[in-house]
């Protein structure tokens, strides 16, 4: 079911390097299955994200395939993939970024 | 004399004082750093200026080359003002939130600890904040002063001086007095940051402030000569010390060879060390350091070999860091080609890393980065790797350090490659960048990102966000020009975010911002400019607008993604459904809004879908209708979602409870899928003559033929206590028939005291045929296993051990003494077959637990005979059996003594393996200390690697002192100098401490000079107890003692004054006149008695001496102290008095920030809110910084009056500060709220209350608070209200934090039956567990709490497991001291089988023993902070493993 409620399959990344924006990560987290979002909060006052995101793909599949790849380097930047345990605090990051 | 001058402060004297300084000086090694040669710049002449002004204001200096602008005389007022630039201005704000001076100091520390070195950030805060707290100790300006030398790599020398002289004159301003420590400490910063000064007049200002110069004074004034090449004026100085008899010390020297080196007389330079040696000083490290120094500065590479050479030849040897400051030499003397040579060198001890990024960071500063490069690329390699093995990146510092720098480009891009090519950094110029940016420098990022495009690197739009972010803020057009400038330059376009986030928003308009970019050469018609001005248009709800910018045909294609939050955003916003219903019309017809693989129709489904997911449900429900016409218009234009999308938002419909809207969405859906009815939507955690009169009386009732059983007793008992054994035994004859258990036990004692052990043992052998089953008490069995081992009975002693096995005897301490005096009796005796025999069965019966203790007496034996190898052998098979290593140290040092050099090996190769080799190197170095080989212990202690055990230290330092081993203590400080991590101020407190018990003031005076020499910054308590030695030996105290408060009490009045005036010096100095007392002086002395009377309490008497002080010129501090102390008692009248006084007499004089919180506080309290809101507006306008208590009470003050506006108002001010940080972000909303419900203006209250739970779900925001105060003013009417308030939003937006919040307040206040009906109404608040949680466990740390505990758990029954709970209460009744609660409770417990922590066992305990009950059940042994501890750990890991 496509768009089957809220249920996103997402995973938490961390020590993204500050040269990938959000562009960027989706782009390689999409290898592993359909990303149908990606959050990566940038801070106002530095101009810097906070070195890390959340990706939510469509499918449990997607999510499995990008849990079991290891390690995830780009760029030469090795990052830390886990499953996301808490569900993104609502949608707050939603109206700040656009994406899909 | 000097000491008359300082007194003027006020001293605070509490524990958490002594911990600020005892961290700060924990670092010796790192602080050490400051005193070591000084590296100097050639050839600058000084003119000598002899004498000194007579216009210099007494203890007041004003510095030849202090580039303070104008010297601020009152500073209280003046200093929050700030004289300097926008840097200070920040720092404050930020040191606003910093508050907690101590967090600042214990920070510096760890700073220094890990680093070796400090920021300019921190520092200035610091600084910042000690003057902020009014009164800085001796030690607090001590601290700051060392801090600006080179601690400070990263700032350059001349800042550093000027940092120096600007806390030097402030702190002074602020009434801080200086000693010679602090003169000294401002030599040492001089002479670190090459400062040049005439040293003259340095000591003439000494004299001018009655400090009196002390031998590490003159070496420094030496050394600053030396450093100019002035042999002559060094000459002077070393002339003044041989008239003063000061020792010339190695330092001297040192100073010598640099300076002949400097006056470029290499010839004499070398010729030093002779003559050193002809004064029977060795030439030290330092020495050498300052040799080669002088070598590195005219390149001579050979000479430095040469003299490495030598150094290796002899006793001492040349750390790291003596090798970095042969490199600063030749980096800063143009001979960098040489740097290479020495780095090789380096051995890479503990340490090196951050000395090393220290020696590169300074040599950065200076201008000598090529150089810093070479120690860089010496970094060992295990640095390489990065933590967690990512990819290396060394030399962050180092790449950060050249971009603030400002080094040019083409210098950092090559380092930048060499670092890649050569592994140590996978992604230098990325980071070289982020540093660029991080800095906001434009130019050099531009500059960085062509460079890496030239690599071949990618460049981001998102990588000038930094630079924008700054600009935007500014509304620096300009700047967001050149950033787009230099990113188009690059071929870069910037994308929809970097136009919508950072560039539309600086502009008036999109159109101006077009206009302008377009005149300046910027494309403007890319996708993200496009793309951004959709957003802008979308967010303002300009949809019509929107859709007339789309629906033009040459607009570009540019996927709905882009924009996609932007129009959800304005489709709420707008109430324009046919421009909605066109846009979405658009969006699926036109394929410009939708990338190839992707169908425009399926895109705008889920359009939709996002839309209904992005609006909360009350934004639903109030845009329902406006959403229903959307979706009809819809429908006519054709519009179809398939059934997927249709049933997600037919879920969030519900989910969000405005399900009328699914049957407008349903008919959307595709006709041609079947739709299933879709299941229910899921719904949502501690005498004389006695012995006569009994004799009589016994015999009495025996002649009655009554019984006297008891009498008997009495009389065996007290003829045993007068060792009366003759006669106990000849009563026992005639009575044997009376004889009881206890009269047997108390005989045989005897009889073993008077060593009749014979008699012991029939008496035993009596009593076990009376009675077999009867044991002894187990003090009485091992007084005889003593009796019997002295008579080398030892096969009866180990029965006796057995027996008491067998019997379960309790051993009390005093039986493990007995025990080991046993042992150590045989001992003496070298019995060590008795000793043996006994320790083993002990410990194998479980009898004695083997600790170092009881293990000792077995070697004592061997080295009774001298059998050092028998010793040795015995420690090792203690260590075998027991773990333990008894006496080795005597062990060791009889091994040193008699050079038995193949056994000590032996023992140095066992301690080595079983207990490290830093113990085996302790125990080594102890014992050449004991054995007076002080040359030997300096090999060992220098030991690379080695650092400082402060237990080992601890215990050694304790028994010299314990012994009155003067010199051995003094050479384990000497020698412990430069070990890592040593507490120097412990070591010279050990040494003060035998000083003292041996009356030796000369001895402590020359260890407080050495502190000085070794720049230590002693801890309070240190000056307390030096200053108690040189008191009580009749000696002057030089320094300012921070007890003085506490016991220089004036009893009244001013006689005090004058006995103070008299010098109580045993050697007055030669070249100052005894002066009259100066003004200066009476001044701080009037201002200390106010200080103390302050401290006291007495504020009335502080009041009279500052009253009669009228002639008496005081600084604004007394006042201000005063004025504190009354508002603090709440006497705002007197408070007023003083400050018309103050001003009367001090025309600038203003109240600090902390007098004007208070007296905010106070007119709060006396509901003068008026009064409390003006003085906050005039602090903010003075820019002083409000403590939160005070803007707290005023907000709450202010809505007790209903004041809403000016709640707003002080929201603002607070906001302008940038102290919101300190304050909770509900104080506002929390006050605002009760300030409409105080004007009766419930609904204004309601609605923003409703607004913190419905608009962004938050972390954790609380109206307790209001609840709270509702319920106490009994405002039924508000908190029927607020109640109906809660339920809705429990209820309707699944927010259940105020219902719980309520319920809580209503249990807290007593309404449990309003809690029990909330309850029923929204019954997802008994799921709020963790929250009843936290309620319940912080209720039962405060008494009389049990029955709200008992009303939460009452009616939300399963809110928290069992034990949890009873802890809880067991807590509570702890608390209450409610044993027969108690008592209840454990019933319970026990009756449902629970098995409970020995937390809530010893609390258990504690009550039963509070009222004097016995615990019937054993008390767990440990203290309640361990079980709580233990608590701790065990929850920890469990929440790691689940």
């Amino acid at each position: 079911m496509a768009a089957a409620g809220k249920k996103l399959y997402e995973v938490f990344v961390s020590k993204v390097p500050w040269t990938l924006a959000t562009k960027e990560v989706k782009e390689y987290f999409g290898q592993f299955g359909q990303v149908k979002r990606c959050l990566m909060p940038f801070d106002k006052e530095t101009g810097f994200h906070r070195g890390f995101c959340w990706v939510g793909y469509a499918s449990e599949e997607g999510l499995q395939n990008a849990l079991q790849k290891e390690p995830h380097v780009i760029e030469g930047s090795k990052l830390l993939v886990q499953r996301n345990r808490k569900p993104v605090v609502g949608r707050k990051f939603a109206k700040e970024e656009e994406e899909s | 004399m000097a000491a008359l001058l300082r007194s003027a402060r006020a001293l605070k004297f509490s524990p958490s004082s002594l911990l600020q300084v005892a961290v700060v000086t924990k670092n010796g090694t790192p602080l050490n750093r400051l005193y070591s040669g000084t590296t100097g710049a050639r050839g600058i002449g000084f003119c000598t200026r002899q004498g000194i002004s007579s216009s210099v204001i007494v203890n007041r200096l004003a510095w030849p080359s202090a580039a303070v602008p104008g010297v601020r005389q009152y500073g209280v007022a003046a200093e929050q003002k700030g004289s300097s630039g926008g840097e200070e201005g920040s720092v404050a704000l930020r040191s606003k939130q910093t508050q907690q001076f101590d967090w600042a100091l214990a920070k510096l520390d760890n700073s220094v600890r890990r680093t070796g070195r400090i920021t300019k950030t921190l520092l200035l805060r610091i600084f910042h904040d000690i003057c902020r707290s009014g009164y800085p100790s001796g030690n607090q300006a001590l601290l700051l002063l060392r801090s600006c030398g080179s601690l400070l790599p990263e700032m350059p020398l001349v800042e550093r001086t000027e940092l120096a002289h600007r806390v030097w004159d402030k702190l002074q301003e602020q009434g801080a007095s200086y000693d010679a420590s602090h003169y000294n400490a401002l030599l040492k910063v001089y002479l670190q940051n090459e400062h040049k000064f005439s040293p003259t007049e340095f000591l003439a200002k000494m004299e001018a402030a009655n400090v009196q110069p002390n031998r590490v004074t003159y070496q420094r004034l030496i050394a600053a000569y030396c450093q100019e090449g002035d042999i002559e004026g060094a000459s002077t100085i070393l002339g003044y010390m041989k008239t003063k008899d000061l020792p010339i010390t190695e330092a001297v020297f040192n100073s010598l060879v640099t300076g002949h080196a400097k006056a470029g007389d290499m010839e004499s330079a070398e010729s030093i060390l002779n003559v050193m040696k002809g004064a029977g000083i060795e030439p030290g490290p330092d020495t050498y350091v300052a040799l080669m120094s002088a070598y590195a500065e005219k390149g001579d590479i050979d000479k430095i070999k040469q003299t490495l050479e030598t150094v290796e030849s002899t006793d001492s040897s040349l750390m790291d860091r003596d090798l970095m400051q042969v490199v600063s030499s030749l980096a800063r003397s143009g001979h960098g080609q040489h740097v290479q040579a020495i780095v090789e060198r380096m051995r890479h001890e503990r340490g090196f890393v951050p000395e090393a990024m220290n020696l590169c960071l300074s040599l950065i500063t200076q201008g000598q980065e090529d150089s810093a490069y070479v120690v860089l690329r010496t970094f060992p390699m295990l640095q390489v790797e990065g933590q967690n093995g990512d990819s290396p990146d060394l030399g962050n510092f180092f790449l950060r350090h050249c971009v603030n720098m400002n080094k040019p480009v083409d210098k950092l891009v090559h380092y930048c490659k060499d670092m890649k090519d050569s592994g140590l950094h996978t992604t230098a110029l990325q980071f070289t960048l982020y540093c660029a940016l991080e800095a906001r420098k434009t130019g050099l990022a531009v500059e960085l990102m062509k460079a890496m495009k030239e690599e071949g690197m990618p460049i981001r739009p998102h990588y000038c966000w930094p630079l924008l972010t700054h600009y935007n803020k500014e509304k620096n057009t300009a700047g967001i020009l050149e950033v787009l400038k230099g990113l188009q330059e690059l071929g870069v376009h910037a994308d929809a975010d970097t136009y919508s986030r950072f560039v539309l928003p600086s502009f008036s308009s999109n159109e101006n911002a077009r206009d302008t970019l377009k005149e300046a050469g910027c494309d403007v018609e890319t996708e993200g400019f496009i793309a951004a001005e959709l957003r802008g248009e979308a967010f303002k709800g300009n949809l019509a607008g929107l859709l007339t910018l789309i629906s033009n045909p040459s607009f570009p294609a540019l996927d709905l993604s882009v924009f996609r939050g932007s129009l959800i955003n304005g489709f709420k916003k707008s109430d324009d459904v046919e421009s909605m219903a066109k846009i979405t019309e658009l969006l699926y017809q036109d394929k410009r809004f939708c990338a190839p693989p992707a169908d425009p129709k399926e895109y705008v489904a889920y359009f939709l879908y996002n839309l209904i997911d992005g609006m909360t449900s009350n934004e639903l429900r109030a845009k329902e209708d406006k959403l229903r016409q959307y979706f009809a218009q819809l429908k006519t234009m054709n519009i179809n979602i398939p059934v997927g999308v249709y049933r997600g938002i037919r879920n969030q419909l519900d989910s969000s409870h405005v399900p009328e809207l699914i049957k407008d969405v349903i008919v959307l859906t595709d006709a041609k899928e079947s739709l299933s009815p879709g299941a229910g939507t899921p719904i949502p955690k501690g005498v004389e003559g006695r012995i006569g009169i009994l004799e009589k009386r016994l015999a009495d009732l025996k002649a009655e033929g009554k019984p006297f059983n008891n009498i008997f007793k009495q009389l065996i008992q007290a003829l045993c206590n007068e060792e009366k054994l003759d006669r106990a035994l000849e009563l026992k004859v005639q009575h044997e028939e009376h004889m009881t258990p206890g009269c047997y036990a108390v005989l045989i004692t005897l009889c073993c005291r008077h060593d009749n052990l014979e008699e012991a043992l029939s008496l035993k052998r009596e009593l076990a045929r009376k009675d077999s089953s009867v044991s002894l008490d187990s003090t009485r069995y091992m007084t005889l296993v003593r009796c019997l081992a002295k008579h080398g009975r030892l096969e009866e002693a180990v029965e006796v051990l057995k027996e008491m096995k067998e019997r379960d005897a309790v051993l009390k301490d005093t039986c493990v003494t007995i025990f080991f005096h046993t042992l150590s009796a045989a001992a003496q005796k070298g019995d060590v077959n008795t000793i043996r025999t006994l320790q083993e069965t002990a410990f194998a019966l479980g009898l004695i637990r083997p600790n170092n203790n009881i293990c000792s007496p077995l070697i004592s034996a061997y080295l009774e005979t001298g059998d050092l190898s028998g010793a040795l052998d015995a420690s090792i098979e203690c260590h075998r059996q027991y773990n333990q290593l008894p006496r080795i140290h005597d062990i060791i040092t009889g091994l040193v003594e008699k050079g038995e050099t193949e056994i000590l090996q032996k023992a140095m190769d066992f301690i080595s393996q079983e207990r490290g080799e830093m113990t085996m190197l302790y125990d080594l170095f102890f014992a050449f200390l004991q054995t007076a080989r002080y040359k030997e212990a300096r090999k060992i202690i220098e030991t690379p690697g080695l650092r400082a055990r402060p237990g080992r230290l601890q215990w050694y330092a304790e028994k010299c002192i314990a012994l009155n081993q003067m010199e051995v203590l003094e050479n384990l400080v000497d020698l412990t100098g430069k070990l890592f991590e040593c507490d120097r101020d412990e070591m010279y407190h050990y040494a003060l401490r035998l000083c003292s018990d041996m009356s030796d003031w000369r001895k402590a005076e020359s260890l407080w000079t050495k502190m000085q020499e070794e720049n230590v910054i002693p801890r309070e308590r240190t000056l307390r107890l030096l200053a108690s030695i040189l008191k009580s030996n009749g000696q002057e105290v030089p320094f300012e003692v921070p007890e003085t408060w506490y016991d220089g009490s004036a009893p009244s009045g001013g006689p005090k004054v004058t006995e103070r005036q008299v010098p109580v010096s045993s050697s007055p100095p030669p070249a100052a006149p005894p002066s009259p007392p100066s003004p200066a002086a009476v001044a701080g002395d009037v201002q200390m008695r106010i200080a103390t009377l302050c401290k006291k309490g007495k504020t009335a008497e502080a009041l009279e001496v500052l009253k009669a002080a009228e002639e008496v010129p005081l600084r604004p501090a007394p006042y201000d102290v005063l004025i504190r102390s009354l508002l603090a008692k709440g006497n705002l009248e007197d408070a007023m008095a003083v400050r018309d006084i103050a001003t009367s007499r001090i025309p600038e004089f203003v109240l600090s920030d902390m007098a004007n919180s208070l007296l905010i506080v106070t007119h709060v309290k006396r509901d003068q809110v008026q009064d409390a809101q003006s003085v906050f507006k005039a602090m903010l306008q003075s820019d002083q910084m409000p403590t939160a208590l005070a803007v707290t009470r005023l907000v709450q003050g202010l809505a007790s009056h209903g004041e809403v506006a000016a709640i707003q108002e002080v929201e603002q001010q607070a906001k302008t500060l940038g102290s919101t940080q300190t304050l909770s972000t509900m104080l506002f909303l929390n006050n605002t709220a009760l300030a409409h419900i105080k004007n009766d203006d419930l609904e204004s209250a309601i609605e923003m209350l409703e607004g913190v739970y419905t608009g962004e779900p938050d972390t954790v925001r609380s109206i307790s608070y209001v609840f709270r105060k509702v319920l106490e003013d009994k405002n039924f009417k508000a908190v029927d209200k607020l109640a109906a308030m809660a339920e809705r939003l429990a209820n309707h937006f699944a927010s259940y934090r105020a219902a719980s919040d309520l319920f809580l307040q209503y249990v807290d206040a007593g309404h449990n039956e309003e809690a029990k009906f909330l309850l029923q109404r929204c019954a997802a608040v008994s799921q709020q567990k963790d929250f009843l949680v936290s309620y319940v466990v912080k209720a039962s740390q405060q008494p009389g709490q049990v029955n709200k505990i008992k009303a939460v758990v009452e009616m939300v029954p399963d809110c928290m497991g069992k034990t949890q709970l009873y802890s809880s209460l067991m807590k509570c009744h702890g608390v209450d001291k409610d044993l027969a609660s108690a008592k209840a409770l454990y019933e319970q417990v026990q009756k449902e089988g629970l098995v409970m922590d020995e937390l809530f066992m010893k609390r258990l305990a504690l009550l039963y023993t509070q009222s004097g009950e016995t615990v019937p059940f054993q008390e767990p042994p440990e203290s309640f902070k361990f079980y709580a501890n233990k608590l701790r750990e065990q929850t920890k890991t469990e929440s790691t493993e689940e």
